[in-house]
């Protein structure tokens, strides 16, 4: 299956939320949103889950528009809901139900996640007797009872602890492994990181950057370089006295340790190595240094672009 | 449409597990099946409380007056028999501290052959001794003036002593055959419209609150909802009546044959077709205000906002009830202002159905008005499925209507 965004656009009253958002997800592949409070990521999929329509632009899937009731979607909203005081079980079974199983379907279903969420006990019981991590497990349970084809998740992350981030993280991966196109929207840039092949930045409405994560993060000028030795300090030293007509700066990276090397000229790092090497320098790594997701997040929600 | 009876199913199952419903209905079952035996029990308990309190019967005073004595007591011995009517010479003031002690129910005082004084301590609201009085001093008055006038006392008695027969013709409808069913039918409904009506705003904005609603939305379509949801508890409601008229039906059928008073059986005996139309005008009554209630529940954020938002409808409903009751009381039924209503969908639920009982109200009428009725549950339920969509992601103030026209044109 592929889902096509095309060109969304969106306005609440004089203001305009999107202004031609356009990306694709398909079987077996996450693709994430990302951008900023407001950058309207949530407004793109309450559009794709029909919950209100677009102004202008389509949503395909396999080439066709979208009919929602003939494909499984499984939606995690970002303002979680379920009936606090209606029992888990039945509760489960009852979405199952609206999601199109059958009655038997959706109750073997229910068993089936409630056991892998290990919630297998509080079947009988009602939702506000959990605790807030346990709700958020049968939330997702709820999402993913009726083995999607879609997957859409808003903040997923938002309010987990780690080891209950580390249970979504196997199910969704699970699923995706399993054939579904995922559509995932997050502040966290690990787990995008993570999931994700395919990134889109929102910025006030509009994709600042869309692509593949490894070539986003390759199209950057590959002019850092991180050293690793034991001696850090004689490295910054030997550099700046021996190389200083190749670099910009050399400073020691406080994090982690490394000396990190800003070339004048990415071509210079060979020159770099070669003049380590022949000074017989001790040396642990050598690493061009790449961005990190959340420096390409902020350079393209900061107005970078 | 599989998906509607699924959420009929959720509703209908939600409402009949609630506890406050379970207890209400509890309790009103109870009721009904204890009611044919209400009479017995609260005769048996006041006449328990008089023999405690005193051995001896109640006494009357009559204050000696122009009247014959023993004429005056045999006449109030037949009027309130079990009464022991003593003749007294004492003074009004002194009756009167008597009456105040409980010596005496009640006493009269004959200031002339047509005037009388009645001296009570307490004066209820459904109290006639007052008429019966009025009823002997004109007879003892009548007597005594026909005996003046030479009549025999025994033609005295055969004049005044006359039985009258009346029969009654109506070539429309007799009003008070079926009054006070067809009241008690009208206080059934107008309770049931507003609190099934209620059932279904709380539900609604208890999913709004809860953000269950988002997840719903994208799960079934607006219309599927509303109609499972209005549905549902307009079920549950049924339910509830069902058990208490079936309970009140028991109670009635098992009930010793006395235990009634035929007064009262007049009152509670529910013709099978003013049943079958109260069931109709319920149905028709509930979807309207059920869809008009949940449409504005979509607007609430919260169970505190719920008030400001929907008290103007139910205050409606009042206005109607209480409109219709006036008309009705007032011998207004068959005024233009009682037609009118009858038509207009959201009063017709009432006045149709007291003029449809009540009077003779001819068939194209009736059709009509539940035509019309049904028209109007069709586009508040898409209405109210409408702004049930529009409503789902709107929190913070409720919107103003003109807000609500330009969401649902621009929808």
């Amino acid at each position: 299956m592929k889902i096509e965004i095309k060109e969304l656009k969106k306005s609440f009253g004089e203001k305009q939320v999107l202004k031609g958002i356009t990306f694709e997800s398909e079987s077996g592949k996450a693709v994430g949103l990302l951008g900023r409070n407001g950058a309207g990521k949530t407004t793109s999929i309450r559009i794709i889950m029909g919950v209100f329509f677009q102004d202008s632009g389509e949503i395909l899937v396999d080439g066709k528009k979208i009919e929602r009731d003939k494909i499984r979607i499984g939606y995690l909203p970002e303002e979680r809901g379920l009936y606090p005081k209606q029992k888990i079980g039945e509760q489960l079974v009852y979405f199952g139900k609206l999601r199109g199983l059958s009655k038997q379907q959706a109750r073997e279903a229910s068993a089936k996640w409630l056991d892998r969420m290990g919630m297998t006990e509080y079947k009988d019981k009602k939702l506000d007797t959990l605790s807030k991590g346990n709700q958020q497990k049968i939330q997702l349970a709820a999402t993913l009872l009726c083995d999607p084809e879609l997957v859409i998740l808003d903040e997923p992350f938002s309010g987990l602890d780690p080891v209950n981030a580390m249970l979504l993280k196997e199910v969704i991966t699970e699923s995706i492994e399993g054939g579904a196109a995922a559509i995932l929207s997050s502040h966290q840039m690990n787990y995008i990181e993570e999931f994700c092949t395919d990134i889109n930045i929102l910025n006030s409405g509009q994709i600042s950057v869309s692509g593949k994560i490894n070539d986003i993060k390759r199209s950057y000028p590959r002019d850092t370089i991180n050293i690793f030795s034991q001696k850090p300090e004689e490295m910054t030293d030997f550099i700046k006295s021996k190389f200083s007509d190749g670099i910009q700066s050399a400073d020691i990276d406080g994090k982690n340790g490394c000396v990190s090397v800003k070339l004048s000229s990415a071509k210079r790092k060979d020159e770099l190595l070669s003049l380590l090497l022949s000074n017989k320098y001790e040396f642990d790594g050598f690493i061009v240094k790449e961005p990190s997701l959340n420096d390409i997040f902020v350079q393209y929600t900061e107005g970078g672009v | 449409m599989k998906k509607f009876f699924t959420i009929l199913g959720f509703e209908y199952l939600t409402c009949i597990r609630n506890k406050a419903f379970i207890i209400i209905t509890a309790f009103l079952v109870c009721a009904s099946l204890l009611f044919a035996f209400l009479p017995e029990v609260i005769t048996s308990l006041t006449s328990e409380d008089e023999q405690q309190i005193d051995d001896k019967p109640p006494a009357i005073a009559l204050k000696k007056s122009v009247y014959d004595d023993e004429l005056l007591k045999s006449s109030f011995s037949a009027a309130f028999p079990g009464y022991e009517i003593v003749i007294s010479d004492d003074e009004r003031k002194e009756i009167e501290s008597k009456v105040d002690d409980g010596t005496y129910t009640f006493a009269v005082d004959i200031t002339a052959p047509n005037a009388f004084t009645y001296i009570t301590k307490n004066q209820t609201l459904y109290n006639s001794d007052q008429q019966y009085i009025t009823e002997i001093i004109k007879h003892m008055f009548e007597k005594t003036e026909l005996e003046k006038q030479g009549v025999s006392p025994e033609k005295t008695d055969e004049i005044l002593g006359m039985s009258y027969f009346s029969e009654l013709v109506t070539t429309g409808a007799d009003i008070t055959k079926n009054y006070f069913p067809v009241y008690i039918i009208m206080i059934v409904l107008f309770m049931a419209i507003a609190t099934y009506g209620n059932m279904v705003q709380q539900s609604v904005v208890s999913e709004k609150n809860t953000r269950a609603m988002e997840l719903l939305i994208t799960c079934a379509k607006p219309s599927e909802l509303m109609f499972g949801k209005v549905f549902g508890s307009g079920l549950a409601g049924l339910t509830q009546l069902g058990l208490i008229f079936l309970s009140l039906g028991c109670s009635m059928q098992y009930a010793p044959a006395d235990a009634i008073p035929e007064e009262l059986k007049e009152y509670i005996n529910f013709p099978p077709e003013t049943l079958a139309l109260a069931l109709v005008f319920f149905i028709l009554g509930y979807f309207i205000y059920a869809f008009l209630l949940g449409a504005l529940a979509s607007f609430a954020s919260k169970t505190e906002d719920l008030s400001g938002l929907t008290t103007p409808v139910i205050f409606l409903l009042t206005g109607i009830y209480m409109a219709v009751v006036f008309l009705c009381s007032g011998d207004m039924i068959d005024s233009t202002a009682m037609t009118v209503l009858s038509y207009i969908p959201l009063s017709a639920p009432m006045a149709m159905f007291v003029r449809a009982i009540l009077i003779d109200v001819p068939v194209w009428e009736l059709i009509v008005s539940i035509a019309l009725q049904i028209v109007t549950v069709i586009l508040f339920g898409a209405l109210a499925s409408a702004i049930y969509k529009i409503g789902v992601l709107m929190y913070g103030n409720p919107p103003k209507p003109a807000q609500i026209i330009k969401m649902l044109g621009k929808k």
